[in-house]
């Protein structure tokens, strides 16, 4: 591997880690107040990747304000399934599988209904050009994932420690029931966590419209790395989640420039699984949020 | 009566945890419910903090009948649960752990006020603000599930085998703790395996058994009962 070639697949890894960051940090939030791996959040990014197909590509609104409405329609979007999906299966993991599974075909199907199964969607690429640095070229449109991410990542540890109510989060996360004793409601910050995680599920899959197709079915590539970024970084843990996204990211870039995508994905699992045998709780399982 | 438990049961599945258990609590009292491991104790705090809906029966509180409020509501009535085996937030400093047992509160001079007062009674936990409180000693994390608790200003105090699993000296500490809680013009109801201490303290006692009430007296009068002498006190001595 030239120099040029290791500073782009650098670049590449960041940009990627990145975005399974922004994915995962959602998942992880979510089944750390309730205790429920949502199988459909790789349907909420693809949801907001079609927000900006509709808003954007479609309608002619700015790209910027199109990423960013992906944030309340796809919080939206996860405050309805905690309501009437998730919230009547609470306690219960098989029925909690079940119903998160079905909500991830149900939005695969009425997306498919409403715009379309077969060609993917062509979102126009807002942002032109690349940066060049240290002599690799990284295309803006990747480019802007980074700070988005910082700004949405730094927002949400803002959030959790030094605002009352996300404070009452993490109080849920780590016992839900001593939280309720403290005069918390449960059910508020269990729809309040979904929109986060369904928001930040959303803006990634809307920074990556204009980068990957855009079909009903998008979701799926995403959401097994995000398991795995989940698992590995030790299920309720956000930095954990954080830090395993970007080992991921160097992972899946690195082997797929070497090799090819598909010993990436291999390499990435064979992680997890080594992970899982060397330190079963996660790289930070141990600590809850 | 401030706060009655009238002829509450709880099911777990088809196995009751209490049967018919009435439980009243008058104000500025210390009120005791002594009795073995499984004879429903815990329960029957549970089913007053809303943690567990009694399936019959009814709560009163303040005149107003509670057994169908969820855990926050009660809460922000003015009873407040510290649970068995202290359930502090093992993560959170304690400073949060404290900020959470106000969440409910907007008022910030009570709040601080307040705060100054569980660091008077508990002067370690100004020393230990910034600790996780999961890294902290058993007796440490008593002592801040007891300040949490006394951070929403409760009229009622619920407190669950304060002194389980903690050292002859520090369970005097909780005694005096519970003491200057009470004097301070708040309501106690304790439960305690340790009958004697929670007699000593109690002006009222309650003894139950196998989910149910089977004695109920003055604390003073169950220290001299034969009977509880025998069976809670550790013989007849």
């Amino acid at each position: 591997m030239d120099w040029p070639t290791f500073i782009q697949s650098i670049s590449n890894a960041v940009i990627l880690g990145s975005i399974y960051a922004t994915v995962a940090v959602g998942l992880a939030l979510a089944f750390g107040v309730m205790q429920m791996a949502n199988f459909a959040h790789g349907e909420f990014f693809m949801a907001g990747a079609y927000v900006v197909y509709v808003f954007y590509a479609l309608g002619g609104m700015p790209f910027p304000a199109a990423v960013i409405s992906a944030f309340p329609v796809v919080a939206a979007l996860g405050v309805v399934t905690e309501r009437f999906v998730f919230r009547p299966t609470r306690g219960n993991v098989l029925a909690g599988f079940m119903a998160t599974a079905g909500v991830a075909f149900i939005l695969q199907v009425i997306v498919g209904q409403v715009w379309g199964v077969g060609l993917m969607r062509s979102v126009p690429t807002p942002y032109m050009g690349a940066a060049s640095i240290l002599g690799a070229q990284v295309s803006w449109q990747r480019l802007i994932i980074l700070p988005s991410t910082l700004v949405m990542v730094g927002g949400l540890w803002f959030f959790l420690h030094r605002v009352k109510l996300g404070k009452a989060l993490r109080a849920c996360a780590q016992d839900v029931e001593a939280a309720s004793l403290q005069g918390i409601n449960i059910n508020k910050i269990t729809a309040l966590s979904m929109a986060i995680s369904g928001g930040f599920a959303g803006v990634a899959g809307a920074l990556m419209a204009p980068i990957n197709a855009v079909t009903p079915y998008m979701g799926h590539s995403i959401i097994v790395t995000a398991f795995i970024v989940v698992i590995v970084g030790g299920m309720a843990s956000i930095e954990g989640s954080i830090l395993a996204a970007f080992i991921l990211g160097f992972i899946h870039t690195f082997v797929t420039t070497l090799f090819d995508a598909v010993l990436a994905t291999m390499a990435g699992v064979a992680f997890m699984a080594i992970i899982l045998v060397v330190k079963p709780t996660g790289l930070l399982g141990r600590v809850r949020m | 009566m401030l706060l009655s438990v009238k002829e509450a049961s709880v099911y777990f599945g088809k196995v009751s945890g209490i049967r018919d258990v009435s439980i009243d609590v008058e104000e500025g009292q210390i009120v005791a419910l002594i009795g073995a491991n499984g004879a429903g104790k815990s329960t029957t705090l549970r089913a007053i903090s809303g943690l567990k809906q009694p399936s019959s029966g009814e709560i009163w509180f303040k005149g107003e009948r509670i057994d169908d409020l969820s855990p926050e509501e009660i809460t922000m009535r003015g009873i407040a649960h510290v649970p068995e085996g202290r359930r502090v937030f093992p993560y959170m400093t304690v400073k949060e752990n404290l900020e959470m047992g106000a969440f409910s509160r907007k008022d910030k001079a009570g709040i601080a006020r307040d705060l100054e007062g569980v660091f008077r009674h508990f002067p370690r936990l100004r020393e230990r603000l910034t600790q996780a409180a999961g890294t902290m000693s058993g007796g440490e994390q008593q002592m801040l599930a007891m300040g949490r608790a006394l951070m929403s200003d409760p009229t009622v105090v619920l407190m669950d085998e304060p002194s389980l699993g903690l050292s002859p000296i520090l369970c005097q500490e909780i005694a005096k703790i519970i003491k200057e809680i009470h004097a301070e013009g708040r309501t106690v109801v304790l439960v305690e395996q340790n009958a004697r201490l929670a007699l000593s303290l109690a002006q009222k006692g309650y003894v139950l058994e196998t989910g149910s009430v089977v004695l109920e007296d003055d604390a003073k009068a169950l220290l001299e009962n034969d009977k509880v002498r025998e069976t809670y006190l550790g013989g007849s001595d």
